[in-house]
């Protein structure tokens, strides 16, 4: 009995995710696709590197940051421009994606770094 | 602060008040460069201690040979034979400032030598500091507490000792980049953009190349952000601040060599990938609670909340197993004495020989942070008022800050900031407070105009103290941050109603008391801050003075033994001596040591301590096989300078003998005390160390007659066999003595023994040592 | 530029007149062998009766300035450089040196690198027995004792008391002795010494045999002599650690014409040898004391990477390096080159991490090549040879080794294309991102 009702729940659950989900604008879409994209690539990473051990662990450190910073600034992007948020009104769509930007530019410059 | 109000007069006041406040931050400014000149003004433009003389040497090296020189320096002058990789094993954050405004000064065809910008890094660095206060304290509780904040700190003596000109050492950068952190990362938090979390990341990188203290923040603020999401604070732009700073900070603080893989590796830094780990849960949480119908939600967190459990249990589990894996626990000693105050004195006794790394006494907190220390809990009272994220971050900082300081004395640095800005927040509370109960209740006057009435009185008080003379610089400060503080009130007083504000009115003869009180005390603060500038921090320690009753001695044997060794000994030539002298040797004398400031290899150091406590022979042959040439001891016993090698005797014993087990402490003490007279144990009186110290010491008086530890020596007349004295400096501070060759010939028996024991000759010769 | 010159010119003489001392000195570096030679005599008559023995030393070109002991114009030094190159005391029984000369002295002389004989007899004076012990040798504290020998002595006309012994117990060394062997015994008569053996630096040339003790010949024996058997030098040499030769003779005898000339038969054996052995013996001695033989030095010690030339001020690990070092002989003349297959040198950092056998050209270059180890600190070459006979070779050259520096790690792993492909393909998506981001606003 409990577990039909949660799993009864579980597909509501998804349900009215998907639904809530499916009004979400295209441009926060876009950002989850690359999130989505940075991560499972942070995860293959692990695996590999859970596979041939850990030697080049810079390279290693590097590959898995970069993905893993990828990500966060790709969801802070989202926070910032998500219309619903309401403690970034004030704050311009434009202005951050400049910082978002900025934020890249220096996180790929220090993985660039740090790969060697 | 933008707080619209009746308009004219108002955005009039605000242009005045920004342009006032610019002006006081420069004062500031300069107040904190200046009080930090007495040193050179008492003494000359040197540098101090031994540490800054390490890194001035680096710094030298920094500007002749280039950045990446810099990157691979192995220096074969220091740890003979090991040598030192400098590159790696040091925080380059305050070379590369000194050398990088050498290099614009130079540009800027302002010729100044590598040593004028060494001295005068660290009171630079202080100006900035106070500003950097000044911005953490204002995005805390606005720009009154920020400017009180920031004056406090500029003569905090704490900081002072820290920072003196000449004091070239990492503290000097990193209290600034500390705090500069700090108000990155809260003004990331209040506003949320993602262009100050980088700031905040590059910050990070900076404190990171400056100083080891870097963990501090990089545990802070996880526990705060942990702290925010517990309380139910969380927000998205606690994300924003925090997440960014994780990942970019991780990989900018890998970019240093003497942090490297540490960054990931060690314990110290997993607080914040844990921290890291449940934010992006928290923040996941959030955004479905945000999507989803209240209902809805609940279903999802019952499976959400069974389904995160069993990760993080996993996660956990995982961090736990590499943890446990690495013998110390991943931490490194010295963390590991910050959490357990006994660790080190138990099982580390280099950390513990250190005496900047001892627990402080009550009077040097009274010392360092004088009247601070009872404006802290007001300041902290304050910030629970309207408990803000930010001043929940305050708040936070100074409990850790008073933990940690009350375990070592030298973290009492990480206090004086945090100290200065509860102070900050207190005082300009209660100057707030204090003036909104006279201004209204100064009679006659309109509901209205009491805020122009008020501030115009202030004003004009700001006038009258102006003329006051300029050493008493707090009386201004927080008078007139009660201006801004009263403009800060305004602010507020839009949300908070007007009858509120009444009920915290005090009584007007009360307020003036107070107020009053309020000065004096800040008013005690500026003097004692200016006589501890002036007298207790300002000495260098490589010169030092005296004053008796005809006249100031001034003592520089450090410089003339340094002088000494650097123009009549070898290039080559290796001088041993105790690792204080070690960072200075190489400085100043140019010649190889054994081992130095940098106790990065216990055994070579307990090599040396063995060698110093052992009786001449064995010490010779220690010393032999590491090539030392000359060995140097430190002696205070005719003059009466405390810190000398033998009061520091019992830590090379204790170190020597944590390596060489046939070293034992009790063998130096007599019933458990420690001490070189008459009474001393023979292992005592045969030591090297006292024979080094005390060699021909009763020439000088006739009775050799300690005035360090005042007794009469134990051992008044003896000869060194494999010793001999090549220089005692003036006051007999620095002794350099020359390890004798092997003999050119080895004796056979003496006439002595043979006269003496002519009847029972032993078919051997008499034993020599020098085989 | 005038004002630049005149220091020049200044310091080039000043450069010249720090090398006069040098010029006047013969003992030097590149010519060991002795030149000046001061003998101090208890007796004129000892100039005639050990003529054999001086003139010899004189052809080889040795200039002797024969003086009484007691001559109070006796000065080794003068100005701090010493007036002789060696030093022969054959005046056992002086109690103090006329002149400057005193026991300081003569060690100060030896310390200072020049070479002594001493020969003491029985009855030898406190002040030569203390040189004597300075020097590492003990004669018996009994002033009249003799070694006397019952088996070993050798035969006379006269049943003497057996005090003068034919003593053929020679230390093996060609270097110390020469290469011919001495067939004959060697005469001896006078006291013994005995020497500590943990010394290093003293070697017993000629010992007694086995039945030989150290006694006072006049008196009867009351109780078991002290020094015994071959526990007894004849005759010592001492090389001191700066290479400073010392000859100690218990006997002064051993140098006398009438010892040289005479023929001498061991008891016990039937052979009687025409001569004794002791001129052979005593001039090959005095060729080995005075550095005319023994002597050696090493030049050019050098070291350079594989295929480069240039020493270089610093070694990285693992580096692959050359050593070669260059090791003459003097021969009395010229130096030649020294052969010997046992030549080692050391990469020493507390302890040798590289022992290496040098190989010889046979023409005075020794050379190895080997990796530097794996580990960095300032490392020493190290050549130490101490063979019998020979002067010891010390050398030592410091040379620090360091790390890899940061671009010298291997780049491109091929395990790690995986993680530098993520880390592109991150930066590539992020302006993929960009463009559709931007392009779909």
């Amino acid at each position: 009995m409990g577990r039909s009702t949660t799993s009864k729940d579980a597909q509501a659950l998804f349900h009215s995710l998907h639904s809530a989900y499916a009004s979400t604008p295209t441009n926060l879409k876009i950002i989850d696709l690359y999130v989505m994209f940075a991560v499972v690539t942070a995860v293959i990473q692990v695996v590999y590197m859970a596979i041939v051990g850990s030697f080049p662990f810079n390279s290693f450190l590097s590959g898995v940051l970069s993905c893993v910073g990828t990500a966060v600034l790709a969801v802070c992007l989202r926070i910032q421009v998500n219309k619903e948020n309401k403690e970034f009104k004030d704050l311009p769509p434009e202005r951050a994606f400049a910082d978002f930007v900025l934020c890249n530019l220096v996180l790929h410059l220090v993985i660039m770094n740090f790969l060697g | 602060m933008a707080a619209p109000e009746t308009p004219q007069s108002s955005t009039l006041r605000q242009a005045f008040g920004n342009v006032l406040s610019v002006f006081i931050l420069l004062l500031i400014g300069i107040l904190a460069f200046s009080i930090r000149l007495f040193s050179v003004i008492k003494y000359e433009s040197v540098i101090h201690e031994f540490d800054p003389y390490f890194n001035y040497r680096v710094t030298q090296f920094l500007t002749k040979n280039g950045i990446y020189d810099f990157w691979n320096w192995f220096d074969d002058r220091t740890w003979y034979p090991l040598g030192r990789v400098i590159g790696g094993t040091v925080y380059p954050g305050l070379t590369l400032t000194a050398g990088t405004l050498w290099r614009i000064l130079n540009s800027l065809n302002i010729p100044l030598s590598v040593e004028t910008v060494c001295v005068f890094t660290a009171p630079i660095f202080s100006a900035f500091a106070s500003w950097a206060a000044y911005l953490l304290t204002k995005e805390v509780k606005g720009v009154g507490a920020g400017l009180t904040a920031a004056a406090l700190l500029a003569m905090v003596p704490s900081y002072i000792s820290r920072s003196v000109a000449g004091s070239y050492d990492n503290e000097a950068v990193a209290i600034f980049a500390l705090i500069f952190t700090f108000y990155l990362y809260i003004k990331a938090l209040n506003t949320g953009s993602l262009f100050y979390a980088t700031l905040n990341a590059i910050s990070y990188f900076y404190m990171v190349c400056s100083w080891g203290g870097y963990t501090f923040i990089i545990n802070l603020i996880p526990m705060h952000v942990l702290l925010c999401i517990v309380t139910g604070r969380y927000s998205s732009r606690l994300y924003i601040a925090y997440a960014p700073l994780v990942v970019l900070g991780t990989l900018l603080a890998s970019l240093v060599p003497v942090v490297g893989f540490n960054a990931v590796m060690t314990s110290e830094h997993f607080a914040s990938f844990l921290v890291f780990i449940i934010i992006h849960v928290v923040a996941l949480v959030y955004y479905i609670k945000g999507i989803l119908s209240p209902q809805m939600f609940k279903v999802a967190v019952t499976l959400v909340v069974s389904i995160g459990l069993i990760v993080c249990g996993a996660v956990l589990a995982v961090l736990i197993a590499m943890v446990a894996s690495s013998p110390t626990k991943g931490w490194s000693g010295r963390s590991l004495s910050l959490l357990d105050p006994t660790y080190a004195s138990k099982y580390i006794p280099i950390i513990a020989s250190v005496s900047e790394h001892q627990p402080p006494t009550w009077p040097s907190y009274f010392m360092d942070i004088n009247v601070l220390a009872f404006l802290v809990p007001a300041g902290i009272v304050a910030c629970f008022l309207p408990l803000s994220d930010a001043s929940s971050f305050a708040v936070l900082y100074i409990v850790t800050s008073v933990y940690f300081s009350g375990v070592m004395v030298r973290l009492m640095l990480v206090l004086a900031p945090a100290a200065c800005i509860m102070s900050g927040i207190a005082l300009s509370e209660a100057f707030g407070v204090f003036t909104r109960s006279i201004k209204f209740q100064l009679p006659g006057v309109s509901q209205n105009s009491p805020v122009n009435a008020g501030d115009t009185g202030n004003v004009m008080q700001n006038d009258v103290v102006k003329t006051e003379k300029s050493e008493d610089s707090l009386k201004e400060r927080p008078s007139r941050k009660n201006k801004k503080k009263e403009k800060d009130n305004v602010e507020r007083a839009s949300v908070v109603p007007q009858t509120e504000k009444r009920l915290s009115v005090l009584p007007l003869e009360a307020s003036v008391i107070a107020i009053f009180l309020l000065v004096l005390l800040g008013a005690f603060y500026v003097v004692h801050c200016v006589w501890a500038a002036a007298e207790a921090y300002s000495a260098p320690s490589i010169v030092l003075t005296s004053r008796s009753h005809d006249g100031l001695h001034v003592f520089d044997d450090f410089r003339e033994a340094y002088g000494w060794l650097r123009h009549n000994t070898e290039v080559d030539d290796k001088v041993a001596s105790w690792w204080d002298y070690g960072y200075q040797t190489t400085a100043m004398a140019n010649r190889t040591v054994i081992v130095d400031n940098n106790t990065w290899n216990n055994t070579h150091i307990a090599t040396v301590g063995t060698a110093m406590s052992s009786p001449e022979k064995a010490a010779w042959e220690i010393f032999n096989s590491l090539d030392v040439k000359y060995v140097l001891v430190v002696f205070g016993g005719l003059v009466g300078y405390p810190s000398d090698d033998i009061n520091k005797f019992l830590w090379m014993v204790r170190i020597g003998g944590g390596v060489f087990p046939h070293i034992k402490e009790p063998d130096y003490l007599r019933d458990g005390q420690y001490r070189i007279d008459s009474q001393a144990t023979p292992t005592m009186l045969n030591s090297l160390m006292y024979k080094l110290s005390y060699y021909r010491f009763v020439e000088t008086d006739g009775k050799g007659f300690d005035r360090v530890r005042n007794t009469e020596i134990g051992k008044k007349y003896f000869k060194l066999t494999h010793f001999e004295e090549v220089f005692t400096t003036h006051h007999w501070m620095v002794r350099i003595y020359k390890l004798k060759p092997p003999k050119n010939r080895i004796r056979g028996k003496t006439k002595k023994a043979k006269s003496k024991a002519s009847s029972k000759r032993s078919g051997t010769l008499k034993k020599n040592p020098w085989h | 530029m005038a004002g630049r010159k005149f220091p020049t010119v200044l310091l080039l003489i000043l450069n010249l007149l720090s090398f006069l001392p040098f010029l006047t000195i013969s003992f030097s570096p590149d010519h060991p062998t002795d030149r000046r030679i001061l003998v101090l005599l208890d007796d004129l008559a000892l100039k005639s009766s050990h003529s054999i023995f001086f003139t010899s030393l004189q052809s080889r070109g040795f200039d002797l300035d024969f003086k009484l002991a007691d001559d109070p114009s006796i000065a080794v030094k003068r100005y701090g450089q010493y007036l002789y190159d060696g030093l022969i005391l054959f005046s056992p029984s002086t109690d103090r040196f006329g002149g400057s000369l005193d026991l300081e002295g003569v060690l100060d002389f030896v310390d200072s690198g020049h070479d002594l004989i001493l020969a003491a007899e029985t009855s030898a004076s406190d002040l030569i027995r203390s040189v004597a012990a300075e020097c590492g040798v003990d004669f018996d504290e009994d002033p009249s004792a003799m070694v006397i020998d019952h088996t070993g002595y050798a035969v006379s006309q006269i049943e003497g008391d057996h005090t003068l012994i034919a003593a053929d117990d020679f230390v093996q060394s060609d270097v110390i002795l020469g290469s011919t062997k001495i067939e004959a015994p060697v005469l001896f008569k006078g006291t013994g010494h005995s020497l500590n053996p943990d010394n290093s630096l003293v070697l017993k040339i000629l010992s007694a045999s086995s039945s030989a003790y150290s006694a006072n010949p006049a008196s009867k024996l009351s109780n078991p002599p002290l020094l015994t058997g071959s526990a007894i030098s004849l005759v010592s040499v001492v090389q001191a650690r700066n290479n400073a030769r010392i000859i100690i003779s218990g006997s002064l005898d051993l140098f006398s014409n009438r010892l040289f000339r005479s023929g001498v038969q061991k008891a016990g054996s039937s052979y009687k040898y025409e001569k004794s052995g002791n001129e052979q013996f005593v001039t090959e001695l005095s060729k080995w004391v005075f550095h005319e033989r023994g002597h050696l030095k090493a030049v050019n010690l050098k070291h350079n990477m594989v295929g480069g030339t240039d020493e270089p001020s610093m070694y990285r690990i693992n580096d692959d390096l050359e050593f070669s070092v260059e090791i003459y002989e003097w021969t009395g003349s010229s130096w030649v080159p020294y052969v010997a297959n046992d030549v080692q040198v050391q990469f020493y950092m507390m302890s040798p991490y590289v022992l290496k056998t040098l190989s010889t050209n046979e023409k005075g270059l020794y050379h190895t090549s080997f990796k530097v180890p794996d580990v960095y600190g300032v490392f020493q070459f190290k050549v130490e040879y101490q063979r019998l006979g020979y002067t010891g070779l010390s050398l030592s050259k410091q040379i620090p080794v360091r790390p890899f520096r940061h671009n010298e790690y291997e780049r491109f792993i091929t395990t790690a294309f995986p993680y530098y492909g993520a880390s592109f393909s991150m930066m590539a998506g992020f302006f993929i991102f960009s463009i559709v981001y931007l392009y779909n606003k």
